[in-house]
């Protein structure tokens, strides 16, 4: 679970009183807030850090308070924008009155959530503290995958056809039937594989052919 | 003028004008060659000879007897002229030796002007000239010619008309008419000013009834010749001509004889004294009566003419005074008859033009009818157009302002919703400050004053909304509550595809005006009509008709909208009419508090209740019926 207190809070909007009074509140609990006058700003700003701690592609406890309008570029085109860019950043729509057709639109691209102004401080808080742990979260999956690619790109092609029908359960017999390879030479490769990915069962191998490939096992 | 043309022409030679020769009594010895010519060739001979043979007329400045000039008219003068004065001359000059006498012979203007000039000191001319010359220029008479052959000095002048003696059918002068009459001029006195008395007496203007006056100028014989060679139907003499004229029973008739006792000649005219001599203003009386004794004295047998005692020369002057010429030209104030007679070709014609001019007018003014007709249904084509257009306009008018009022709301919504989301934000992170003990006071001195800021912002929005429901505000006229309710109504069917059946009842006396803002009280009525007509949508068909109601109670205009709806809890009627308060998932709740607001503005209410009979709500616009009554009272 990331540190919900050393999160970084980037407020884009407009309004300069209503975005002051945003960086306000979320610096009332703790959080590092930076603001953007307008999501081309944010742009920049995102170009100017480059890749590093600050980088909101990196920070793993980051949330975006985007306003859904703006004169310039809009909250949805920067949602888009961002997307496209394989930026997973959590974002929480700021919509106004009569805005819920949009932010219906924002929620289908994968925006966390929308608060429709005006609204109570609490909820702004708790919509953004789910955000940054949904975000969270999902990093924490990708990187849960990208692990267990890893570990499975180490088996040799043999060991990989082996592992897969392991992890579908087959017995050793049945598994040197469908590779029509001979039950001892099954289980060598059962036992490398073992090794290769530090599983101990064909249950733990099958978790993590799922986590790699969640289709895997279709 | 062509009369004097056709004298010279006939001179045949372009020597001293006969007009103007002066004739010396003393040169010649009086012998005459009498020969047998016409009788104005042997007078122009005897000129011609004067003018030729005499050594010419000295100035006689140093003669003692003084001159007597005599003009003699000499147009006119035919027979009577020329030779026939010589005697007078003589006998004068041998009568009165202490003068110096001269005839002037000069034409009708010549003579005129003569004696305009003073130039002479007695006139022989006919009777016609002599009365004008009286007239103008004082001429008094001093003897009358006497011819001898008259029966008195009054009556020695007539004319006489001749026709060809074939033409049976022209006996008295009316049958003369559409015949062409030949004469010697119409200056003529005897031959033809008289005879032109008689037409007109007949009846007949010469001018307009005869088909043509030939004036064939001296000697008569011309006239006599004319008739005969039928150039002419008829011809005017002078009396006593004809009878000279060998055989004359035979070749002419005479046209309007008429029996002149004693007259020995044939007459077609009355009978006129002859020619006068006159004495002029500037001669001494005593030498006229010198001359009158001289000439009184003259012997026709011895002299060949006579003086008579002046003659009575009133049939002259009524001769002119009838034709309306001489000294009675245009004097003679003209009877309405003669007026009619004479001018009738322009009474006529003015007649013409009159009718003309009426049917005229009467032809314009049915054209005027029947384009103002047209043009009065085109104006009310037009006026009905305008008012259609005015009518869309009023409703197109309506319709955006309901438009901007739900644009509005969007906008206001998001306007608002601003600076509030902010002052919350600042609001509740205080609060969370100030529960985590982190609550700094330039924190709280932050956000107070963005909060403050923030405040003035929502207030300057809605400062900004009234003053745009102000800018829409209309003069307040007098007007009939049931035709503004029935235009709301109207309007209201035209703003909804299934509008619900809406009853009016009308309980107002007829030709009531309430005076108000007509626009602003239909907003009213339309947002009245929108909420019953929400309230009861989703019902049954039955249960969506809406009902009007116009009453009068006291001076208050009451303007009932009813629905047949849910009705309203307790709650939602306390409510009602507080701004934002709305029970619909997309109102503003500005309508009723707007509603109310426009009502109290006018110095009325808007009241809601539940229906009598259980059944959907009323709401109650009441208006005073005299919107200055509040002030009028007072």
């Amino acid at each position: 679970m990331p540190d919900i207190e050393s999160c970084l809070i980037h407020v884009v909007d407009d309004d300069a009183a209503f975005r002051r009074s945003l960086v306000f509140l979320f610096e009332s609990v703790g959080w590092t807030v930076c603001p953007h006058a307008s999501a081309e700003a944010f742009l920049a700003a995102l170009e100017a850090a480059g890749p590093g701690v600050r980088n909101p592609l990196q920070q793993e406890a980051a949330c975006l308070v985007l306003d859904i309008r703006m004169p310039m570029m809009s909250g949805l085109e920067l949602q888009r924008t961002l997307r496209a860019r394989g930026c997973r950043l959590p974002i929480v729509f700021l919509t106004g009155h009569g805005d819920v057709e949009l932010a219906v639109q924002a929620m289908k691209l994968g925006a966390c959530d929308f608060m429709e102004k005006p609204f109570k401080d609490q909820a702004l808080l708790d919509a953004v503290t789910a955000a940054i742990r949904r975000g969270a979260a999902e990093r924490a999956e990708s990187s849960r995958r990208s692990s267990a690619c890893e570990v499975l790109a180490r088996l040799s092609p043999r060991e990989r056809e082996v592992a897969q029908l392991v992890a579908r359960g087959l017995p050793n017999k049945l598994v040197a039937r469908a590779l029509e390879i001979s039950e001892k030479t099954v289980h060598v490769h059962r036992q490398h594989v073992m090794e290769k990915t530090g599983t101990s069962s064909a249950a733990e191998l099958a978790r993590l052919t799922l986590l790699a490939d969640p289709s895997a096992l279709d | 003028m062509h009369e004097e043309a056709a004298l010279r022409r006939r001179q045949g030679f372009s020597g001293p004008r006969w007009t103007g020769a002066t004739l010396d009594a003393r040169a010649p010895n009086g012998d005459l060659w009498v020969m047998p010519l016409p009788r104005s060739r042997l007078f122009l001979l005897a000129i011609l000879l004067f003018a030729l043979l005499l050594p010419p007329v000295q100035t006689h400045a140093d003669e003692s007897p003084p001159a007597v000039r005599i003009g003699v008219l000499a147009f006119l003068g035919d027979d009577a002229s020329g030779q026939a004065w010589f005697p007078l001359l003589d006998h004068l000059q041998h009568r009165l030796p202490g003068y110096r006498f001269s005839l002037v012979q000069l034409n009708h203007d010549g003579l005129e002007r003569a004696v305009t000039a003073g130039e002479l000191e007695f006139v022989i001319t006919n009777p016609g000239h002599y009365v004008e010359l009286e007239a103008r220029h004082g001429a008094s008479l001093v003897l009358t010619l006497d011819r001898g052959d008259a029966p008195a000095a009054e009556r020695a002048l007539g004319s006489v008309v001749i026709a060809p003696r074939q033409r049976a059918s022209l006996r008295e002068l009316p049958d003369l008419r559409g015949q062409r009459l030949a004469v010697v001029g119409k200056e003529g006195f005897g031959g033809y000013q008289l005879v032109w008395r008689e037409l007109l007496a007949a009846g007949l203007e010469p001018e307009r009834d005869l088909a043509g006056l030939l004036t064939l100028g001296l000697p008569m014989d011309r006239v006599l010749a004319a008739v005969e060679r039928g150039d002419a139907d008829a011809g005017v003499l002078r009396a006593c001509v004809l009878e000279q004229q060998p055989d004359w029973q035979t070749r002419f008739r005479v046209v309007g004889a008429r029996s002149e006792p004693g007259f020995p000649c044939v007459t077609s005219t009355r009978l006129y004294p002859d020619w006068p001599f006159a004495r002029l203003r500037g001669t001494p009386p005593a030498l006229g009566r010198e001359l009158a004794l001289a000439l009184l004295a003259m012997d026709r047998q011895r002299d060949g003419l006579a003086w008579a005692v002046p003659a009575d020369y009133q049939s002259v002057h009524a001769l002119f005074r009838e034709l309306q010429i001489g000294p009675y030209k245009d004097l003679q104030p003209p009877t309405v008859m003669m007026l009619a007679e004479r001018y009738w070709p322009w009474v006529a014609g003015f007649a013409l033009l009159v009718v003309a001019w009426v049917l005229y007018t009467v032809h314009v003014e049915r054209l005027v009818d029947t384009r103002t007709a047209a043009l009065r249904a085109v104006i009310e084509e037009r006026q009905q157009l305008a008012a259609d257009m005015r009518a869309s306009q009023e409703r197109a008018d309506h319709l955006a302002r309901l438009s901007v009022l739900g644009e509005l709301s969007g906008t206001l919504a998001h306007e608002l919703n601003q600076p509030l989301a902010t002052i919350a934000n600042y609001a509740g992170s205080l609060i969370r400050r100030l529960d985590g003990h982190r609550l700094t006071d330039d924190a709280v001195r932050e956000a107070a004053g963005e909060m403050a800021t923030q405040a003035e912002r929502a207030a300057d929005i809605l400062a900004r909304i009234r003053g745009f429901s102000r800018k829409r505000r209309m003069p307040r006229a007098a007007v009939s509550p049931r035709e503004m309710v029935d235009e709301a109504v109207a309007l209201f069917r035209g703003m909804l595809g299934g509008a619900p059946r809406i009853d009016i009842a009308s309980a107002l006396p007829p030709g009531l005006a309430v005076e108000m803002d007509a626009l602003q009280i239909q907003q009213v009525l339309l947002n009245l009509l929108k909420n019953g007509y929400d309230a009861s949508r989703s019902l049954p068909a039955e249960r969506q008709a809406l009902a009007l109601r116009l009453e009068q109670a006291d001076d208050l205009l009451l303007i009932t909208v009813r629905d047949h709806g849910s009705g309203m809890d307790d709650e939602t009627r306390r409510q009602l009419f507080e701004p934002f308060f709305t029970t619909k998932p997309e109102g503003l709740g500005l309508g009723l508090a707007i509603c109310r607001s426009i009502a109290e503005a006018h110095g009325g209410h808007l009241t809601a209740a539940p229906a009598a009979d259980g059944f959907g709500s009323e709401f109650t616009l009441s208006l005073p019926l005299n919107a200055s009554g509040r002030d009028a009272h007072a």
